[in-house]
């Protein structure tokens, strides 16, 4: 039989749509059942008290306080030298041998496995730099995961800066560096935000690089210090849902849905700043 | 020609450092308080003398050699200071590129740079820099609105603005009215007749009627090398070179 190109188009159509939805589909059932399972075991006194009874009852407190200290920790770590070094490579280093191993570095920490960048915290900061496992540790291992992305993300945006602008003010007086505060990285800011909340974004849901480094499977009060060890969301329900036998499934929903809001807000934010970073863009 | 010329360029050659030699032993007198054209074919190395005379080639790969003098200084000497050096001779390019600021910012960004924080001094140099460069009757009432809102022909004159700002000595242009519609080419040419007094003007004119019509001395400049200058009328009327000769009567270009 013979198509004609008619039919053809509709076909090829009908299959990438479908290809389409098919991606789609798994994301709106996974979210869509953990948000129906879970929202009823989502209260004020869910998030806000302590667990008790061997974590089969009480709250996650502990466990969403200390994934912010992860995230506030990691961010003041990783924010000022994921953009330092990303604006070294945009507009101070010259392409050579130098950058290229920079830029080599970058790529290949963004491919490595979660669990190998939790292996290297043990050995460096727990072990050798003596940390122990505490919130430091933790959050200087999320930060060597968060760094190359922050970095990727904003270098990208400082390029994406027209050249012509930077020769326009440094004609016009500008030191190099005035040229980048004043003109350059606030054109490249919205770019740079939605990297750094990427970035911490992914830092707020992994285990493994916390797991030997500053994730304490229960702990019965709040950390004091960043020498403490802390819970974590992502941790804590790994441990409610694989190590404690007769765990209520309703806490397990809970937590999936305490978590999952957490990272898909960070997400919505990440998305409003490229929207309006299209509508403030004047070139 | 003139006794006592602002700018004195002695042997100057450039080179790119993919190999391409853009101006070859270049040597030429630019006076004060007149405008110097430099015309001829693109190619002809008139954007690089320009951009070299404010350093702005240091962003650039690029080797210099030869000397430019500006007030009896070497501006490729090792102790001068490039940034007050772009202070004093401002460049405004062909392709009118404000910044992503308001109106406003965008004249006052570089007596910002240079420490300028009075109100009233900003001000004042708003104004009056939008006077000079015939654009504040137009602008007067959205001085806080986006540069970028601007029409090409009034964006050039924001740019010549912001150049006249700073209150240089040496006004640089290159083909500032290449995108222009004639009715605002006629505005920033009649500006420039009135800036000439105070400053010393080097233009890259779009055209070579646009060279006759403005300037008080032209250099003609061909693959790299001058050719030929003097006083406007001399050397449009008797050329003294047969390649300046051909050039202005239309035999090639």
């Amino acid at each position: 039989m013979h198509l004609s190109r008619h039919h053809t188009e509709r076909i090829a159509f009908v299959v990438i749509g479908l290809a389409a939805i098919v991606t789609a589909v798994p994301i709106v059932i996974v979210v869509g059942s953990i948000f129906l399972s879970g929202v009823e075991a989502v209260s004020w006194e869910f998030l806000l008290e302590m667990p008790r009874n061997g974590m089969r009852s009480g709250g996650i407190w502990p466990a969403i306080i200390g994934t912010v200290y992860l995230v506030v920790g990691t961010g003041l770590i990783s924010i000022p030298l994921g953009i330092t070094s990303a604006i070294y490579l945009s507009e101070y280093a010259r392409d050579g041998h130098w950058t290229r191993v920079i830029r080599l570095a970058i790529v290949n920490l963004a491919g490595i496995p979660s669990v190998v960048y939790g292996l290297f915290g043990l050995g460096l900061f727990v072990l050798f730099l003596e940390l122990g496992s505490s919130i430091v540790a933790a959050c200087l291992t999320l930060s060597i995961m968060t760094i190359p992305i922050i970095i990727s993300t904003a270098e990208e945006a400082l390029r994406a800066v027209p050249q012509n602008f930077r020769v326009v003010s440094v004609g016009m007086g500008a030191t190099r560096w005035q040229t980048i505060r004043r003109v350059v990285l606030p054109q490249a800011l919205p770019g740079i935000l939605t990297g750094v909340i990427l970035g911490l974004n992914r830092a707020a849901g992994e285990t493994a690089p916390i797991l030997f480094t500053g994730a304490a499977f229960f702990l019965p009060k709040l950390p004091n210090s960043i020498f403490d060890q802390t819970m974590a969301l992502p941790y804590h329900l790994f441990v409610i849902s694989t190590q404690i036998p007769e765990m209520p499934i309703q806490i397990q929903y809970g937590t999936a849905t305490v978590l999952l809001t957490f990272v898909l807000t960070m997400n919505i934010l990440a998305a409003s700043v490229r929207s309006w970073q299209r509508r403030k863009r004047q070139w | 020609m003139s006794d006592n010329p602002k700018i004195s360029i002695n042997e100057l050659s450039v080179s790119y450092d993919d190999g391409t030699q853009s101006l070859r032993h270049v040597c030429l007198d630019i006076p004060e308080n007149a405008i110097t054209a430099l015309f001829g074919p693109s190619g002809g190395g008139k954007s690089t003398l320009l951009r070299t005379l404010n350093r702005l080639n240091d962003l650039l790969d690029v080797s210099i050699s030869g000397e430019v003098i500006l007030d009896n200084i070497n501006i490729f000497d090792r102790n001068v200071d490039v940034i007050s050096l772009r202070r004093r001779v401002g460049i405004v390019f062909a392709q009118p590129i404000p910044l992503p600021f308001s109106i406003r910012k965008n004249i006052t960004y570089g007596l910002e740079l240079a420490g300028e924080r009075r109100r009233a001094r900003l001000d004042d140099a708003v104004e009056g820099s939008l006077r000079a460069s015939a654009l504040w009757d137009e602008v007067k009432d959205r001085l806080n609105e986006s540069a970028a809102a601007l029409s090409g022909g009034q964006q050039q004159r924001l740019c010549i603005a912001r150049v006249l700002a700073l209150e240089p000595e040496v006004l640089l242009l290159d083909e500032p009215t290449s995108g222009l519609d004639p009715i605002s080419t006629a505005k920033v040419e009649a500006s420039l007749q009135i800036l000439k007094q105070n400053y010393t003007v080097v233009i890259a004119p779009s055209s070579i009627q646009q060279t006759a019509r403005i300037a008080d001395f032209a250099v003609f400049m061909l693959q790299g090398e001058l050719v030929e200058w003097g006083r406007s009328e001399d050397l449009f009327s008797s050329p003294r070179e047969k390649q300046t000769e051909d050039y202005i009567t239309g035999r090639f270009g």
